[in-house]
Parts: C-alpha cells; structure tokens; sequence
C-alpha cells in the first residue's frame, strides 16, 4: 500500500499543479467577465440587461458539461479558423464563463447593497455616474463581494474536475491513470484525489468564512 | 432553408426523439430520488449539527465539510468504482443504485446548511410555547419547527434542487443513461453534436424555467425568503 501511496503520488501532484493553474487562470478570467456583466446589469436600460439576463439564465439552466460539449465540439465544427481550439482553451473558456455568472450575480448584489444614497450623495457633489461607482458605491461594495468570492473559487475548483473528459491532465485524470496502473487500488487512489481536492478546497472555504465574519457578505444566488 | 438543416438538423433530431424523451425521463426520475434522499440526509444533519453532544455535530459538520470541499465527480467514482461489496446487498451497488446515492449525499450537504439556517431562523418563542404545552423534543421538531422552517427556506431548496438536476448529467460518465446519455447516443452515431448537445440544452433549459416559475409561486405564497 505505502509504495503504492509513493508510486501515484508525483502524478497525482502534478494533476493537482495542472487543477490549480486552472483555476487561478479560470478566476481571472471569470472575475473579469462576471464584474462587467454584473456592473451593466445594475443599470437602468432594458437592451443591456434583458441580453445580459438571458445570458446568465442560459449558462444557469444547463449543465456546465453542456457548456464544455458545446465548446469544445461545437464550436470547431463551425469551420471559423479563430474558434478551432484545443482542449486546454476550450476548458478555460467554458469554466470562465461558468464563473462568470456566480460572480456577475455577486457584483449586483453588492452593489445594490450599498445604500442608494451613497451615490445619490455623489452625484449631488457633481460626480458623474461613473466616478461615483468608482469612488463611493464600488470600495464599499467591494468588501460585501470578498467572501462569497471564495465559495466562487471553490466551485471552479470542483468544476475543474469536469474538463477531465475533453483530456485535460488535471488531478482527476491523473486519478484515473494511476487507477489503471494499480486496479486494485481504486479506492486507495481515489480516496487520495479527493484528499488533495479536499487540501485544496477547504482553507480557501474556511478563508471565506473568516472574511464573512470581518466583512459581512452578500448571500450567493443558488 | 439549407443552412438550417446543416448547423442544426432537425430530422436527425426527429429521429432521436424517443432517445431524447427516455433520457429525459430518466433524468427526471434519477434526480427525484436523489431529491428524497438529500432532504432526509439534509434534515438529519441538519438537526444532528444543532445537537449539544460534540460528537454528534462534529461528525454532521465534517460530513457537509467533506462534500462541500471535493467535486461530485470523485464522489461518484468513489461510491461507484471503489466502494466494495455492501454486506447488507450481497453485491456491489449498480451504476444507477451509485449515481442516486452520490447524488443525495452530495445535494444533501448542500440541503442540511439551508435547512439549518431556516431551523435556526425560528424564534426561540416557538421553541418555547411548544414546550410550555407539553411536546417532546421530537414533537416540537416534527409539529413545530421544521414544518415553519422549510416553508421559510423553501424557495433556496427549490434552487439547490435545479443544481442537483444539472448534477446529474455527470452520473452519465458511470454509465447511467439520462438525458446527457441520449445527446452522447447522437455524437456517436451520427458525429453532430450541434444537434446533440443543443437538443440536450433545450431540454434542461425547460427543466430549469419549470423550477423558476415553481421557484417564484414559492416565494409569493409562502411570503419572504430567509435562508
């Protein structure tokens, strides 16, 4: 059992390494797209939100596998030369727009949560709209956003375990070569991939709950 | 009229209709079982998690920790590839029989905070008036407090339900067929995935308005959300 243990493991630290580069890529980019979203959608014109609701309701209402298929399949059958992508960027694509939505829901929330009068106060000291969202309503929203930032993380952590099946080496792909090398360690092996998600996951998730504590929060969408 | 026929075409999909019904029916039911099962796992734990002996809470906050900090797809291969022969079957559990119960535990984690946070949000009057009549500690949960507690958290269970369905397309990678299975049957058969995963979407985008409008009768009729 211990050499087994000592066999699986490099691989399975490299899956790790390969799940943490995602996921940090992955939050960048669903953070980017998600906080535009989420700004536009506090806005007042309905040919900005009513596209940018259909968007998160759509990427809501069907699987993220759903998403990772239509990206990676899809999208390269169109024959457009830009959209013929590997697994690697069709798997980062999918995950970011997954996250995309959870953040856009966070940034509303927060924003709206800053009492109105904030930016009434702004505007009436002769701000325009845009400095004070940037001055007064987004520093006071920013630390409502923190702590379900980190319950975004996470489920882009466990989402990362999906785009295994487009070939992607992350640890549950690496969990599963190991399996096939050493069959009758499965339960070992898998037991393994799930502690390292586990060591990944849970200070992050713990991280979280302290900052609710410090800063308060918005609830997340389910 | 080509163009329609080549990025989505809808004889093929015609012909794959009792596919697509079977897969959805089968979708259907996998998720309500798992339903039952993460509202019993999630309400046990829930009042488990409340409970003064350590252990006993210890062991309901470390089940919800668990859950929450690994995928489901792990979940699923661990309770389906890894787990032995059960004493009490006789045999290993089958794909489906796997997919369920990794299902209900999984959603049940998620189940048992939002429902200890409606538990939680009942006033300790109720708590009280109920013992002033004379109720047991199981009388008080039973008439009491739990039937106010889900009215109150319905509309996020409701939520986490439409997750759980989504979950289950994953239980199609054990060999479970649902409706992820059916869109997988027209990718190998025929090489068309527009009309597979698109066909598939559609069907959980119809699922999901289906739970938002029931989402949205359960905040109007049962009033205000607090979990």
């Amino acid at each position: 059992m211990n050499d087994v243990i000592l066999s699986t493991l490099p691989f399975l630290l490299d899956g790790l390494w390969m799940t943490f580069k995602i996921s940090l890529i992955t939050i960048f980019f669903g953070s980017l797209i998600g906080a535009v979203v989420g700004m536009l959608r506090t806005l007042d014109y309905a040919v900005i939100t009513y596209p940018l609701g259909a968007y998160i309701h759509a990427l809501r209402g069907t699987p993220f596998l759903i998403h990772l298929y239509v990206i990676y399949f899809m999208l390269p059958a169109t024959g457009i030369s830009w959209l013929q992508f590997d697994a690697f960027p069709a798997a980062v694509i999918a995950l970011s727009l997954y996250t995309s939505t959870y953040v856009a829901e966070i940034v509303r929330g927060a924003i709206q949560a800053v009492p109105r009068g904030q930016g009434e106060a702004a505007r009436s000291t002769g701000m325009t709209a845009l400095q004070s969202m940037w001055y007064v309503v987004l520093p006071q929203a920013l630390k409502l956003m923190i702590p379900p930032m980190g319950g975004v993380y996470v489920i882009i952590i466990k989402g990362t375990s999906i785009v295994s099946v487009v070939g992607i080496a992350e640890l549950v792909r690496a969990g599963e070569h190991a399996t096939q090398r050493h069959p009758r360690d499965l339960m070992l092996i898998y037991g393994m991939t799930a502690l390292l998600y586990f060591a990944y996951c849970y200070p992050v998730l713990r991280l979280a709950r302290w900052a609710e504590t410090k800063f308060g929060s918005v609830r997340l969408p389910s | 009229m080509d163009w329609i026929l080549d990025f989505y075409n809808y004889r093929v999909v015609a012909q794959y209709l009792p596919e697509f019904a079977r897969g959805l029916g089968s979708t259907a039911w996998i998720s309500l079982l798992a339903l039952g099962i993460s509202l019993s796992v999630g309400t046990i734990t829930a009042i488990m998690r409340m409970s003064a002996n350590p252990a006993v809470w210890r062991f309901a906050a470390g089940y919800v920790q668990v859950i929450r900090s690994t995928p489901l797809l792990i979940q699923l291969y661990l309770i389906y590839f890894a787990l032995p022969a059960l004493p009490l079957l006789g045999r290993r559990l089958d794909e489906i029989e796997g997919g369920i119960i990794a299902l209900g535990l999984n959603a049940g984690a998620y189940m048992s905070e939002i429902i200890r946070a409606g538990i939680e949000s009942i006033s300790r009057g109720q708590t009280e008036a109920a013992m002033s009549v004379g109720m047991t500690y199981p009388q008080r949960m039973r008439y009491v407090i739990l039937p106010q507690a889900f009215a109150r958290v319905a509309p996020p269970l409701l939520g986490q339900t439409a997750v759980l369905i989504k979950d289950s397309s994953l239980v199609s990678f054990i060999g479970v067929f649902e409706l992820f299975g059916a869109g997988l049957v027209v990718l190998n058969e025929r090489l068309m995935p527009n009309e597979a995963f698109l066909t598939v979407a559609i069907c959980y985008l119809m699922i999901y308005t289906v739970m938002l409008s029931v989402t949205g009768y359960a905040k109007r009729r049962l009033g205000g959300a607090a979990g």
